[in-house]
């Protein structure tokens, strides 16, 4: 009897997150521009205008971009801070770490509001490389986060042994410590990438209509009407989430990155 | 460096021992690891030197076009005016109640997932994850999919006759909420999961050995040791659910606008920066008295789920 509520209610939880996007991928497969489900006739044909018709791809381009070029500069931070910490334990390091963890504390529209302030007043606005640098920092707590989660689970010893075979600090980091933290970089600079895709406000507040990401673009088309390349792009969207977490989820511990408890023998 | 910093424990984590913590000054940190130097330049000149300007600015004068340096309290006795109180308090109501639903679905599902075995865990996992990074954009058009008259639910009800010409659901006070709550879920599995994985299985074993029902056990064992993980997820949910923008906007009514949207309203829409700023200061302020809140909820239950 409790297995089969157990069950059940698993089941309709999974469903009810999926039926939505089954949904959408039903739509994205009208033949004609409607928005019928089931669909009426099967296309694929919105598929290749995400790519074809120059507002989609321009969003597409600045997209990859951005998210390319954030989670790059945010693991570039994360790591001297995470290291920091882990190496010295002072109280700076501590206190950048907490730094590193209140932008995604804070909702995103106030992150936006300040960063539309800042440009505006640099009048530097609506360029790529001002979401860049405001997804770098705002996301920067995931990459900070499963770094430092690397960084502790280096044994001791192994460090010891290497000291004593005559490793410098410097070689003891290139040879020794980057190996090892270098699965969690990839992991968070996973996560950066895919939140950064998806990412909307921010972008709406600093692309001033003159640097138009995906998730704006969708907005925006949706308010001048369905059509079925919408749904495309979001089947785009849960493809592309799929694939890098699938990827974590085979190469690393998603467990342990999601801060699972594993009982120490 | 001496030894026993080198040797220190490794707990990086907020909730770190802060007894083993050396204090030198900020210029002899740096000298330590010179490389901090970067962080601290990226993270100062893009964070919190805007969030500066940002405050600066929220005292400003407002002129018709824009805004001309100042010091006056305009913009924050604005928060006395019904656009604002009404509106916070719709932000408020949709926040706590979205928080709440989100936690029913989000405790029992994350508890069974979390006794699943490794292979169906990283599964749960992964779409818990592809769900929770889905844009705002993304899911609130599927459920706009889901509710509207073409395709989703009320074109099923028509089809099944239980009414002669469906209506779309959206936008209405429940879309919205639902929206809110759907969006809520996966954060809310992703906040408990760490917790869930902590429960001890012997407590649960044994009160099943001594007769106690599952459904006893959960509330009368689980529950309670999860109470101020629960706390602190309702908190971070809360928080999480103010900053809505995308769902309001496009689930809701004009009377469901919620503080995101009123934040944007005034600096896009009417561009009024300093009002927008001010606004946004106080959303800033309530965050982080919140956040610190969750933090030492959860510093405080080292004695609960932890041990």
């Amino acid at each position: 009897m409790i297995k089969v509520a157990k069950i059940a209610f698993l089941t309709t939880i999974f469903s009810m997150f999926t039926a939505p996007l089954l949904i959408v991928a039903g739509v994205s497969l009208n033949a004609k521009k409607r928005m019928f489900f089931p669909p009426e006739g099967i296309s694929m044909r919105w598929y290749p205008e995400i790519f074809e018709e120059a507002k989609w791809s321009a969003a597409l381009g600045n997209s990859v971009t951005i998210a390319v070029c954030a989670g790059v500069l945010a693991v570039s931070i994360a790591l001297p801070i995470a290291y920091f910490l882990w190496r010295h334990r002072v109280l700076y390091a501590k206190a950048l770490f907490v730094a590193g963890l209140v932008p995604f504390a804070l909702p995103p529209v106030i992150t936006a509001l300040g960063m539309l302030i800042f440009w505006s007043q640099a009048g530097y606005v609506g360029r790529v490389e001002n979401i860049v640098l405001a997804h770098g920092v705002f996301l920067v707590t995931l990459p900070l986060v499963m770094i430092s989660l690397g960084l502790e689970s280096i044994d001791e010893e192994l460090l010891e042994a290497a000291r004593t075979m005559g490793a410098d600090g410097k070689k003891l980091f290139t040879s020794v410590i980057l190996p090892m933290v270098l699965p969690y970089m990839i992991a968070g600079y996973a996560f950066v990438l895919v939140l950064s895709m998806n990412e909307y406000i921010i972008s709406f507040f600093l692309g001033q209509h003159v640097t138009i990401t995906l998730p704006v673009q969708v907005l925006s088309s949706l308010r001048s009407g369905y059509t079925p390349v919408i749904a495309a792009v979001a089947v785009m969207f849960v493809l592309f989430a799929v694939v890098i977490f699938s990827l974590i989820a085979r190469f690393g511990d998603l467990p342990k990155l999601l801060g699972a408890w594993s009982p120490k023998e | 460096m001496s030894d026993a910093t080198e040797n220190a424990p490794i707990a990086p984590a907020p909730t770190g021992d802060d007894d083993v913590i050396a204090k030198p000054g900020v210029l002899g940190s740096i000298k330590r690891f010179p490389f901090s130097i970067y962080p601290t330049l990226m993270l100062g000149l893009f964070f919190f030197i805007p969030f500066a300007i940002m405050i600066v600015i929220s005292f400003a004068h407002r002129t018709t076009s824009t805004y001309e340096a100042g010091f006056e309290f305009t913009h924050y006795a604005r928060f006395f005016s019904p656009l604002f109180t009404t509106h916070v308090w719709v932000s408020v109501q949709f926040a706590a109640l979205a928080s709440l639903l989100a936690l029913v679905v989000a405790v029992p599902f994350t508890f069974f997932i979390s006794r699943f075995r490794r292979k169906p865990q990283v599964v749960s996992l992964v779409f818990v994850l592809c769900v929770l990074t889905l844009s705002e954009v993304i899911v609130a058009y599927s459920l706009s999919v889901v509710l509207g008259r073409q395709s989703g639910l009320p074109a099923l009800v028509q089809a099944l006759e239980l009414v002669d010409r469906a209506k779309s659901w959206y936008p209405s006070y429940w879309a919205n909420l639902f929206g809110l709550s759907y969006f809520n879920v996966p954060f809310a599995v992703l906040i408990l999961y760490p917790a869930c994985t902590r429960l001890d299985r012997e407590l649960t074993e044994a009160a099943q050995t001594l007769g106690a029902s599952p459904v006893r056990t959960f509330f009368t064992i689980v529950l309670p040791l999860l109470e101020k993980t629960l706390l602190a997820a309702f908190i971070l949910l809360f928080v999480f659910t103010m900053g809505a923008f995308v769902t309001p906007i496009w689930l809701g009514r004009p009377e469901d606008t919620m503080m995101a949207q009123l934040i944007a309203d005034q600096a896009l829409g009417r561009g009024n920066i300093p009002f927008a700023a001010a606004l946004a200061v106080f959303f800033m302020l309530v965050t982080l008295a919140l956040s610190l809140l969750t933090v030492w909820l959860r510093r405080s239950d080292k004695t609960g789920v932890a041990s």
